[in-house]
């Protein structure tokens, strides 16, 4: 089985779009979380959320779709900056397109008509404007990235929720390395901060109405976490079979070593108490990579700040890595950027290159004092070294959908 | 014969069948589905505004004690997950896999809850100059909304509820919402069994493409030309080793020799609209339920997403 290198990576966050300015503020522990602006949303008990503050210069085609669902344009940049930063210029048979994503926008204003929810005229005045768009289908980046850089052998749209992004990953590392395709532009994007989004997770009490906490509002594993905060973004990667790479003299930023997944079969909306499913996705991904757990020196977690998901986490960790847990640090980047749901897989996955390439963690700055439970060795200031050469990196999705990346530093 | 993949359970929910025998038995009598005008947009003056209706079947008795999850189901979810179980209890999957050997590989549709389940929101959240207010929407709207509407729009619950019924815990994928997608789980599926990361793979899709809000985006989309007539449909198909089913004496409807999806400049093509409807991200798993049954050659369709999904099948003695 060939080896796989990670030769490109766009990143659009809310501490930063672009590699070095998201990793600028991963280093400092700078949280990109605050009050929403994107919406007025003085009436919803949610009020915080983690937006991208960049504005873009869009084509044309894509502003047009991105002013009705903005992720369409966080995914498309990402993929822009992943290609240009792999030096592709166009996609071709010998490259797989595999973007994730969680759920289709509505643009419920559409529905409305003469003061009555009113489907037959939202449709008569949907059919006379073609330009009207009411619901955004979730392959849409993907046909605007080939529309710009062409067709791919394969064009696929994960929506596997939570777990998008490192399913996307996952299988572009596993195509590469069976030799499927030579090229892989895989990744998530996602933005829930819109009414429905926010309101569609206030309704399910996943997120915290800690509004006052602003920029500390998303406490992952703390003893007083209160829920998620809702973030926006995107992560995009190249992948290339590592010794070609390397013989074309490429940029390699990093080797992905191994994936896996796993379901939880338990509840659609709250995670087996026993971490089975988590510590299941965990154990396939160090199979894959024919890897010990001691093998693994930093763990970046889901850690959503939810009271189940942290300590079902936290637990699965303690049983996949009984003989040293309490050696290997631990990140929760959510702290700073939100959770992007189908984007946060990725982004997070780009999170993990930070100590690789730079040898320093990112912190969980919002950790106080762990919760019952949650006892793990926690990174809480920033400029914690690195000296290790392997990250796992976990992603566990709605539905109970559980996915897993091991990352390596590539020294050559 | 290590390695081969073959199906051993089929399930299936469409406007021919509510179940795969019904299917079966009537696309060999020659059957056409029934198709009715859209409620909805009756008096709208679209053209052919009309989808294929399933036949009538009870969800509760096929779902068993799990009917009790109904009520998170959007109506795609419930025949798929109707059309799983029977696959699983075809196969007996339960009973001879452990459930973390057990893979998922699903195609899941235009996400498309019934329009009346979100009225309640939306006549919350009109201002009084008739407009749709977001401050109204949080102000009001979400309290009159059922927190289960979630679970129904979330493009990936559809499998995972099946997952959850079926005690599904292994690997999986989920792609949406065209055929091509659905026929990349497939192909996914295949592989996963014959290179061993699984026993044995659920694989399959279902989508409801006659929806009234879906219809609109279809028929904006410019996806219903000629005889694009959208309809529902579910089916799933269980794959696995030909060692284990013969090692187990399971029926084996057939092998599938090969699989793939490749991009495609052809137009959208399915052999089964002219009978039961495009159903759209269902339709490559339907067509390699139907075909395994009826003794195919091969399942060849191309998809509103440039794709092609093909498979090779043979028979097995």
């Amino acid at each position: 089985m060939r080896r796989v290198a990670i030769t490109g990576c766009g990143v659009i966050s809310p501490i930063g779009c672009g590699r070095k300015a998201f990793f600028g503020s991963l280093r400092e522990g700078r949280s990109g979380i605050g009050p929403i602006t994107r919406f007025e949303c003085g009436s919803f008990a949610v009020q915080v959320a983690g937006e991208v503050k960049d504005s873009f210069d869009w084509p044309e085609s894509v502003a047009r779709v991105a002013a009705v669902d903005r992720k369409v344009g966080y995914g498309f940049t990402a993929c822009i900056d992943a290609l240009g930063d792999a030096g592709m210029d166009q996609i071709g048979e010998n490259t797989l397109l595999h973007l994730g994503t969680s759920v289709e926008t509505f643009d419920l204003e559409k529905l409305v008509y003469k003061g009555k929810l009113d489907l037959e005229e939202s449709v008569r005045r949907s059919l006379s404007d073609r330009g009207s768009l009411f619901q955004v289908p979730l392959d849409t980046t993907a046909r605007l990235v080939t529309e710009q850089y062409g067709r791919p052998g394969l064009t696929l749209t994960n929506c596997s929720a939570c777990a998008a992004g490192a399913q996307t990953v996952g299988h572009g590392f596993h195509e590469i390395r069976g030799r499927r395709f030579e090229k892989a532009v895989c990744g998530g994007f996602d933005s829930m901060v819109n009414p429905l989004g926010v309101g569609g997770f206030q309704l399910l009490g996943a997120l915290t109405t800690d509004n006052g906490r602003g920029e500390r509002a998303c406490r992952p594993f703390d003893a007083a976490r209160a829920g998620a905060v809702l973030g926006e973004g995107a992560a995009v990667f190249v992948l290339e079979p590592l010794e070609k790479a390397a013989a074309e003299g490429k940029p390699i930023l990093a080797e992905i070593v191994g994936y896996g997944s796993s379901l939880d079969a338990y509840s659609l909306s709250a995670p087996d108490p026993e971490g089975d499913g988590a510590a299941r996705s965990m154990v396939a991904a160090l199979r894959d990579a024919q890897l010990r757990p001691e093998g693994v020196h930093h763990i970046n977690t889901h850690g959503t700040g939810t009271r189940l998901n942290d300590e079902v986490e936290a637990k699965a960790i303690r049983h996949v890595f009984a003989n040293g847990w309490e050696r290997i640090p631990v990140s929760s980047t959510k702290s700073m950027t939100g959770h992007l749901i189908g984007a946060s897989g990725a982004v997070e996955a780009a999170a993990c290159l930070l100590p690789l390439l730079e040898g320093v963690l990112p912190p969980n700055p919002c950790l106080d004092k762990p919760g019952h439970g949650c006892e793990l060795h926690h990174v809480v200031r920033s400029g914690h070294p690195f000296e290790g050469d392997t990250v796992l990196s976990n992603s566990f999705g709605f539905g109970g959908q559980n996915a897993t990346l091991i990352l390596r530093r590539h020294d050559g | 014969m290590e390695n081969e993949v073959v199906v051993t359970g089929v399930g299936m929910v469409t406007p021919l069948g509510a179940t795969a025998d019904e299917t079966v038995a009537a696309w060999e009598a020659g059957e056409e589905a029934r198709r009715e005008p859209i409620e909805a947009l009756s008096g709208v003056g679209v053209t052919g505004a009309e989808g294929f209706v399933l036949p009538r079947f009870d969800a509760s008795e096929r779902l068993g004690r799990d009917r009790r999850m109904i009520k998170f189901m959007s109506d795609a979810a419930v025949i798929g997950c109707v059309a799983a179980r029977e696959a699983m209890n075809e196969a007996k999957s339960r009973e001879r896999f452990a459930p973390e050997r057990i893979g998922l590989f699903a195609g899941t549709g235009l996400a498309g809850a019934r329009v009346r389940e979100a009225i309640p929101m939306v006549e919350a959240s009109i201002d009084d100059e008739g407009t749709f207010s977001y401050g109204l929407l949080g102000e009001r709207g979400l309290a009159a909304t059922n927190p289960l509407l979630s679970f129904k729009i979330l493009a990936n619950m559809p499998p995972c509820l099946v997952s959850l019924l079926e005690g599904i815990k292994g690997a999986n994928l989920i792609f949406g919402p065209w055929e091509g997608q659905t026929g990349a789980a497939l192909v996914e599926a295949w592989r996963a069994v014959a290179e061993g990361e699984v026993d044995c793979a659920v694989a399959g899709a279902a989508d409801f493409a006659s929806h009234p809000a879906t219809y609109v985006y279809l028929h904006h989309a410019g996806l219903l030309h000629g005889d694009g007539v959208p309809a529902p449909g579910a089916a799933y198909v269980i794959l696995e080793r030909r060692e284990s089913a013969e090692r187990d004496g399971r029926k084996i409807h057939g092998r599938i020799a090969e699989v793939k999806v490749t991009t495609s400049a052809d137009t959208v093509s399915d052999p089964l609209v002219s009978r039961l409807g495009r159903t759209f991200a269902a339709a490559p798993a339907i067509l390699l339920g139907l075909a395994i049954r009826l003794g195919w050659p091969e399942a060849r369709c191309v998809g509103a997403d440039g794709q092609a999904f093909h498979a090779r099948l043979e028979a097995v003695r």
